[in-house]
């Protein structure tokens, strides 16, 4: 199991080994799991969920295994319930203003601007800290002007659209190159190339969508089949979901391939065919049994992505010192989920 | 005395020792070649257990034990005394499973047929009408031009239908500023539609079919019904909490349930709207025996409707009130409402 330590050699091929992630949940286990901490968060009015959380992720980390050995997830569920009580607060601010003074919505850009910076710093944070392996904690020290700084820069890219990857992808090498496990840093080589690549492919796709449709619709107006507009309609939604998967899986490989921790590097080998089949499941699944097959799908998905990624070792596991303690708040790791600030890692 | 395999890691690095743990009376005792370690049981702290995942037991200087062995670390530190340890029993058995089943499929049940339409309603009651009003122009502003265009009808006309609202709106001092506002809406037929507020749409098509003014009438009163009642708000309310709720319940498998709920959510927003089209047909007919209009009129602009509709392309003609025995069933309460 334990490399012996003849691989400390320098790095090359023959002293390089693999270390398939392995992913250990069961659904059946899983299923029970979810819906009693569902049900327990109905019966407490929310309060437990917080407590549903932390256990939901301590199965999925711990059953998320490289090297035998599983991941540890340990927040603690008091602080999470005081960062869901924050975020709630937030949420509701946020609707209301957004609901009834939709005229303000453009507004509301200048708080998410100097705010969401804050929440992404801080729910990095926090979810680092409290990931461990081997007993070493991972660690984010993004700041928050640092990412202010990008946000402000680049942040305006987002309105024109085709250089909206552009903002993305220095985003995500922000938050990849400031996480550390234990003292070692996350070293992230240059991944605009792919990174960038699969947007201008997924415009290209979405753009052909787009005449399509529009030109069905035409067509429609002359023949006046109701038919066609509904198969539009079904190709629309469709080519959204292929847009959607193929992006997740190609910036998800361009991002894993990029990063480096010591001695360690990641294969990340998602297929943007198979990605499309499994979501699709997904979503037929829930779809039809009315949400119940949820667990079915989380645990599908995760050992998917699991069983295309693998760890890749030029040295060994046990090199990777413990830094020293901090303390880190949970109030944006809550807000952020519910705002569901997506940085695909 | 019990004795288990064990993985220890110091707390200052990732380097893993295998090991054997002892049990003492009060201590547990670690060895391995080269460490012999004692530590109180007290000073023990042990993560309450999740399905099938290895045990971890936190030491005094961050360091860690992580074994496979839980009917060990059990005998140790029986996890049922625990909070959590309680969860994880209730957690392996399908019956509770089940009934969690039934407990999550209950409440959505409850939330969607009378939580969420109450709570909308209670949430309405704290949005000023001012707000409303906005939302309503808003609305107004993306009708106009893109669904429907000015009136065709005759200037005089137009003037004697706003005198049909506007006798059905005297006096009811209710914050909404009721107008009427005909329009020219091809593509919708013969309709009529409140936004919130008070305007009120009515087609040149509806004006029309209408063999005389208390139809026309029966109408305006149900459309105020809406407007009274606040219905837009409401179920903009109501989706808002919907989709709140299928976050809440469903969440987990993130950015594709967006996409699951959108169709339910669809549906059950027409099941609601069916509610608040009762609601506002009772308002009417209440409100038309005021001003001393049989409700009759009503069943009479329903009938034709339905009929127009029928007949128009894309629909089959036969028997359309048997096909949707709504629209029989609120002419029947029309008739009874006499």
């Amino acid at each position: 199991m334990e490399q012996p330590s003849t691989a400390q050699a320098p790095a090359g091929a023959s002293a390089e080994r693999r270390y398939p992630v392995e992913f250990t949940a069961r659904t059946g286990e899983y299923f029970r799991i979810w819906i009693v901490n569902l049900a327990l968060s109905v019966v407490t009015l929310g309060i437990y969920s917080a407590w549903a959380k932390v256990r939901k992720r301590r199965y999925f980390y711990g059953h998320t295994r490289i090297n035998g050995e599983g991941l540890e997830y340990r927040a603690n569920p008091v602080a999470i319930l005081k960062g869901r009580i924050i975020a709630f607060a937030a949420i509701a601010v946020y609707y209301a203003a957004g609901h009834f003074a939709p005229q303000y919505q453009l507004l509301l850009l200048v708080p998410l601007a100097i705010f969401g910076p804050w929440l992404l710093v801080r729910s990095l944070g926090f979810n680092a800290y409290n990931t461990a392996y081997r007993n070493v904690r991972f660690r984010f020290d993004g700041t928050y002007n640092g990412c202010l700084k990008i946000v402000l820069l680049f942040g305006w890219l987002t309105f024109t659209g085709i250089l909206y990857p552009y903002f993305k992808h220095r985003l995500v090498r922000f938050v990849a190159e400031n996480h550390r496990y234990g003292t070692t840093r996350f070293e992230v080589a240059d991944f605009k190339k792919p990174f960038i690549g699969a947007y201008a492919s997924a415009y290209g796709f979405a753009l052909l969508l787009l005449a399509f449709f529009v030109a069905s619709i035409f067509m429609m107006g002359r023949t006046r089949t109701p038919v066609l507009f509904f198969l539009a309609i079904v190709c629309f939604y469709g080519g959204l979901f292929v847009i959607f998967a193929y992006l997740r899986a190609r910036t998800v490989n361009a991002i894993w391939n990029a990063v480096r921790i010591g001695p360690l590097r990641f294969e990340s080998a998602l297929s943007a065919g198979e990605l499309i089949q499994v979501y699709l499941g997904n979503l037929l699944a829930i779809a039809f049994t009315l949400g119940l097959a949820t667990p079915w799908a989380v645990v599908r998905s995760m050992r998917y992505r699991a069983s295309k990624t693998t760890v890749v070792a030029s040295g060994p596991l046990d090199g990777f010192a413990q830094a020293e303690a901090q303390h880190v708040s949970v109030a944006g790791e809550e807000v952020a989920d519910f705002f569901d600030i997506d940085i695909a890692l | 005395m019990t004795e288990f395999a064990a993985v220890y890691y110091d707390g200052r690095t990732s380097a893993r020792t295998p090991v054997r743990v002892r049990r003492y009376a009060l201590a547990i005792q670690i060895v391995a070649e080269g460490l012999r370690l004692d530590v109180p049981l007290a000073k023990v702290r042990v993560d309450p257990p999740v399905g099938g995942t290895r045990r971890l037991l936190h030491l005094p200087d961050g360091a860690q034990l992580q074994t496979d062995d839980d009917a060990a670390v059990e005998a140790l530190f029986p996890s049922t005394r625990a909070f959590e340890g309680w969860i994880h029993l209730i957690e392996r058995r399908w019956p509770y499973a089940l009934a969690g089943v039934a407990v999550v499929a209950a409440f959505a049940w409850w939330c969607i047929v009378d939580g969420l339409p109450r709570a909308a309603k209670l949430a309405a009651a704290y949005v000023p009408t001012a707000a409303e009003a906005e939302l309503g122009e808003q609305t107004l502003s993306f009708v106009d031009g893109k669904l429907c265009h000015p009136s065709k009808l005759p200037a005089a006309r137009q003037e004697a239908l706003k005198g049909l609202l506007a006798r059905l709106a005297a006096g009811l001092d209710d914050g909404h500023a009721y107008r009427l506002l005909p329009r020219d809406c091809g593509a919708i037929g013969a309709n009529a539609f409140a936004l919130p507020g008070g305007p009120i749409v009515i087609t040149d098509a509806l004006v029309k079919l209408a063999r005389n003014d208390d139809q026309i009438s029966a109408v305006l009163a149900h459309e105020i019904g809406h407007v009274r009642n606040r219905h837009g708000l409401r179920l903009a309310l109501q989706a808002a909490g919907l989709a709140a709720l299928a976050t809440a319940l469903f969440g987990d498998a993130t950015s594709i349930t967006g996409l699951v709920t959108t169709l339910p959510v669809a549906i059950l927003q027409n099941g609601y709207s069916r509610d608040l089209e009762a609601e506002a047909d009772d308002y009417a007919f209440q409100r038309l025996k005021e001003v001393r209009i049989s409700p009759k009129a009503f069943a009479d602009i329903l009938l034709l409707m339905e009929k127009n509709r029928a007949r128009s392309p894309g629909s089959e003609a036969k028997d359309y009130l048997s096909t949707h025995p709504a629209t029989a069933k609120r002419i029947e309460r029309a008739l009874a409402a006499r």
